[in-house]
């Protein structure tokens, strides 16, 4: 048995050593036979006789080098080392080809690994809870009497009555997310923060990977002086050891009592924040007050695991029964709902469609490019016919030669295949760091067994498209008549030429739909970029500033902080004007509160977006004053307000100019209307909402974005800006300094992330398009050229013959075009989530792409056609 | 036809061993000789034949070759047995005894019957 093996094993590397045994057989049977004559001659025969006899008792040398050859490797192995042998010959004498088809393919296949690896680690990776398909977040809505409905938080009083009566919920859990200042070795710095119900972990199935979660005893007020950490912060900042657990750390001023560590990443189904990394974790203590409010107070994000065995309907159903009690119980008309998003849904959501769309692009990229190599092989093919002939009729088998041309070409795209691995590697590490985009887990996203796996089946599957149709081509060719033609006039019939325009017009179309994608994206992001915005963003800097701990605990001392802090920014030379507000606009983020006219019944409260902001904030903005003023010092004294236009219309619908009138704004207080200024955006991507501002001093906030108005470049205050900022309290953690249009244009980094690979998806596709129809096009032409020798011999004009064969090669590019607009508009409507202000059925999109297709196309049939019709007759007929 | 026997490559695998068994290494040639020799012209081989057979054993690891001079100055292929060799070689001497044995036991009953 070993002795079989081991002449397996022997004969395995003899069929890969190849030649170099060749010539020592030779030579040994050489000599056999040259000892063989010798003998005869010392025998004293002739040495011609002598010769002659040696040969016959040896026997056939060919016959023997012939078995031993077949003993001495596999003939399976044999066959396919030639296959690639004459692989790679057939590269190294057509370079140009190979280069092309390889780079082409890499390219195909490395964006389409990468692509696929967002996918799978975004959307098809389950996450990291135990059984997260029972896991949902929950919002409240409140609908007025109108019946209008606004998307709210939680109210913690309402999760913990569905806690007490939903059975069908497991758990209930309540969280609020923020950032936290911790100090560690002295050295400040702000993290992603959450305080969460004790048992959240326990909600989700995740267990600390050290010490323990929070116990129940401690959301009371005393008892919560503990903290859980990451593991990533653990790593990063306490090295992993383990001794930390039971140490105190600084935490918002506080020492607090690490009491576990969590498994990283840990992410929470926490609306609007679903790509944020959790750092620290606290216990979530309720105030009394706030349990007191039925009404109001929606402050908090909730979790809930549904029971196992119960649809996510039936806990709805439950959920809105408790909710319709709140309302009914103080007498009030609104009706209170809630909405169960599953936390699958929260976290791919907004990204899902993006990422389908690019994938289904980037996978029609890699379509053209397989049918370009399809039609190139194709015409490489037909130029070999006679090679073809020529080997079946020396008796290659056809199942022979179509593995012979299926190695070639396997070979190619394996090469290809090789490269498109390391450029997929290089783009995955492009995207993991590309922090700007809000692509939830993208930082999860790596090369590893499943996407190798992707890459493997998507290079066999492509030379499978691209390969073993020319392939199959090639071994039908008849013999007689390819061998009795000569080579030039040995043409493919009409149905390959027919088969190939079919080629040229599927490339075409789907560019054609690629490009209307790519167009309709362009036009989202340019209307974006040049929407009305209701602030200037130029000379803009601005800083988070965050006052927490024990220092800052009393409002009256951060509104001395900021009292202080303002007059010495403004005096920073270069600094035109400086504020400070709530919540920047652009970001998404809002705080609902009501407005209404004293003394108007309930249902005529108008909830509207809250800011408190400093009287340089408007000046700071550039944000226009259309009536009135902004805040002043002088307003201390008394209760004051600026509305911004929709806020005003709301309650003076009637009334052009009503500063001066009174209405009951932020925590249910009189306030005088000073001003009336322009219309912000608070989302880039959506309307501006009616907005109230007050003087920072009414409610000091703990958290704002300080800006400031330069008039030199805005980068170079920053400097200035930092060193103000430490002076007035060295233990503040300063976060990055960023111009208002890096703020901006990060809000839009999804879509320009979006925009730019589809653009050059859609440009790729574009030229590869044109190379196919120039191709097609030359090689149809080179062909015919004693066709157009003679014609033209006859009298054709030149202009005619341009005009016969562009008009031959631009109707399969118009047929792709027509196709190709119609599956775009169908497209287009797919993804109307991700179109701003552009209609799918855009008209100057279409009409653009089918004008650069059509320009295209023309230009790749006009260059091989005027080369054909340039010669002159003579010399194409001498061509022959 | 000639009327010497022909011969078959399992007998001749074991020829070549006993072969350079007994004379130490050897070329092709030598082997080829050597074997006509013993068989005292008896047995007739077409040298050629004995390449797939040598090549054969070298693969199962019973023999190894490597080049080396002939004794009329000429470069050859030297095939030596290895230690694997020899045990292949008894255990299928014997098999071939007790074989020969059983067939030439078969023949002379055959006789007396008859």
């Amino acid at each position: 048995m070993t002795r079989t093996l081991r002449r397996v094993w022997k004969r395995f590397l003899g069929s890969l050593s190849g030649g170099r045994h060749e010539s020592d057989l030779a030579e040994e049977l050489d000599s056999h036979v040259r000892m063989l004559a010798e003998e005869s001659i010392r025998r004293g025969v002739g040495p011609e006789d002598a010769w002659r006899r040696a040969r016959l008792q040896f026997g056939s040398v060919e016959l023997t080098k012939e078995s031993y050859r077949d003993q001495r490797g596999l003939p399976v192995l044999d066959t396919t080392g030639q296959d690639l042998r004459y692989a790679f010959r057939g590269i190294r004498k057509n370079p140009g080809f190979a280069t092309v088809t390889i780079l082409s393919l890499a390219i195909g296949i490395g964006a389409n690994t990468a692509i696929f690896s967002l996918v799978n680690s975004v959307l098809l990776q389950p996450l990291a809870y135990n059984d997260p398909q029972r896991v949902f977040a929950v919002r409240e809505l409140v609908f007025n009497s109108r019946g209008q409905g606004s998307v709210t938080p939680i109210n913690p009083v309402h999760a913990r009555e569905w806690a007490k009566h939903c059975p069908s919920l497991e758990q209930v859990a309540l969280m609020r997310s923020g950032s936290t200042n911790i100090v560690i070795g002295g050295d400040p710095a702000s993290v992603p923060s959450a305080d969460i119900s004790h048992n959240l972990f326990a909600l989700f199935g995740v267990e600390p990977i050290l010490g323990r979660s929070f116990l129940a005893e401690e959301e009371q007020k005393g008892n919560d002086r503990v903290v859980i950490l990451s593991e990533s912060l653990w790593r990063s900042r306490f090295d992993a050891d383990a001794s930390v657990i039971g140490r105190s750390i600084l935490v918002d001023g506080q020492n607090q009592q690490v009491v576990g560590i969590v498994p990283a990443p840990m992410r929470l189904p926490y609306h609007g924040a679903t790509n944020v990394r959790f750092e620290i974790f606290r216990p979530l203590v309720l105030a009394p007050a706030e349990l007191s409010r039925l009404m109001g107070n929606f402050n908090y994000a909730a979790v809930v695991r549904v029971t196992r065995g119960v649809t996510a309907e039936q806990a709805l159903a439950e959920m809105n029964a408790v909710q319709a009690r709140f309302p009914a119980q103080l007498g009030r008309k609104e009706a209170l709902k809630v909405t169960l998003t599953s936390a699958h849904e929260l976290f791919t959501g907004r990204a899902r469609l993006g990422l389908w769309v690019l994938a289904a692009s980037v996978g029609a990229v890699l379509l053209i490019v397989c049918i370009n190599l399809a039609n190139l092989l194709l015409a490489r093919i037909a130029s070999r016919s006679r090679e073809a002939a020529i080997r079946t009729a020396l008796g290659a088998s056809r199942g022979r030669q179509f593995r012979q041309i299926l190695t070639e070409n396997l070979l190619l795209a394996v090469s290809s295949g090789a490269l498109g691995i390391l450029l997929a590697n290089w783009i995955i590490r492009l995207l993991a760091g590309a922090t700007t985009l809000d692509i939830p887990r993208l930082d999860e996203v790596h090369l590893d067994l499943s996407v190798l796996a992707f890459a493997c089946c998507l290079t066999l599957l492509t030379a499978l498209v691209f390969g073993a149709l020319p392939a199959w081509r090639f071994t039908r060719t008849d013999p007689q008549e390819a061998l009795r033609a000569g080579s030039h006039t040995a043409t493919e019939g009409r149905r390959g030429l027919r088969f190939r325009e079919c080629l040229i017009s599927l490339e075409v179309g789907l560019s054609t739909a690629l490009l209307i994608i790519a167009g309709l994206l362009a036009a989202s992001v340019t209307r974006l970029l040049h929407v009305d915005k209701g602030f200037d963003v130029d000379h803009v800097l601005t800083v988070d500033v965050r006052l927490a701990g024990n220092l800052y605990a009393d409002p009256v001392a951060r509104g001395n902080f900021f009292d202080r802090l303002l007059p010495r920014v403004t005096a920073i030379p270069g600094v035109q004007a400086a504020g400070v507000v709530t919540y920047l606009p652009t970001l998404g983020q809002t705080w609902n509160d009501p407005i209404y006219l004293v003394g108007e019944p309930r249902e005529r409260r108008h909830p509207v977006d809250n800011r408190y902001a400093s009287p340089g904030y408007f000046r700071t903005m550039n944000i226009a004053v259309r009536q009135g003023r902004a805040f002043e010092e002088s307003d201390r004294r008394q209760g004051v307000a600026v509305l911004s236009e929709k806020a005003a219309k709301l309650l003076w619908p009637e009334n052009p100019n009503p500063v001066g009138l009174l209405f009951m704004g932020e925590d249910d207080k009189l306030k005088t209307l000073v001003g009336i200024v322009a219309d912000v955006r608070a989302d880039l991507h959506s309307d501006p909402p009616p907005t109230a501002y007050y003087p920072y001093w009414q409610r000091v906030p703990d958290e704002v974005a300080l800006v400031v108005r330069t008039t030199v470049a805005p980068r170079t205050a920053a400097g200035a800006l930092r060193a103000t900022l430490r002076s007035e309290d060295a233990q503040l953690p300063i976060q990055a300094i960023r111009t208002m249009e890096e703020v901006v244009d990060r809000s839009i980094a999804q879509r320009r992330f979006q925009l730019t690979l589809m653009g050059v998806f859609a440009a790729s596709a574009l030229l590869v398009a044109s190379l196919g129809i120039y191709g097609v096009i030359s090689y149809s032409v080179a062909r015919r050229r004693n066709e157009i020798g003679i014609r033209m011999a006859l009298g054709s004009q030149r202009s005619q013959m341009l005009r016969l064969i562009i008009r031959q090669g631009m109707t399969p590019v118009v047929l792709g075009i027509g196709a190709g607009v119609a599956v775009g508009l169908l497209l287009g409507r797919a993804i109307r989530g991700l179109l701003f202000a552009v209609q799918p059925t855009d008209r100057l999109t279409i009409a653009a792409v089918t004008v650069v297709l059509l320009l295209v196309g023309g230009l790749a049939c006009f260059i091989p056609a005027r080369r054909a019709t340039s010669t002159d007759a003579v010399a194409a007929l001498r061509f022959e | 036809m000639s009327a010497k026997a022909e011969v078959w490559q399992g007998t001749l695998a074991l020829m070549v061993l006993k072969t350079l068994n007994a004379m130490g290494p050897q070329h092709g040639y030598g082997i080829a000789r050597r074997i006509e020799q013993t068989s005292e012209d008896l047995l007739s081989i077409n040298h050629g034949t004995l390449y797939p057979v040598l090549l054969k054993l070298e693969q199962e690891g019973a023999i190894a070759s490597e080049w080396g001079v002939s004794e009329n100055n000429r470069r050859a292929k030297f095939y030596r047995i290895t230690r694997a060799g020899q045990k292949q070689l008894a255990s299928e001497a014997d098999q071939w005894v007790q074989a020969t044995k059983i067939v030439a036991r078969f023949l002379a009953l055959k006789g007396a019957k008859l």
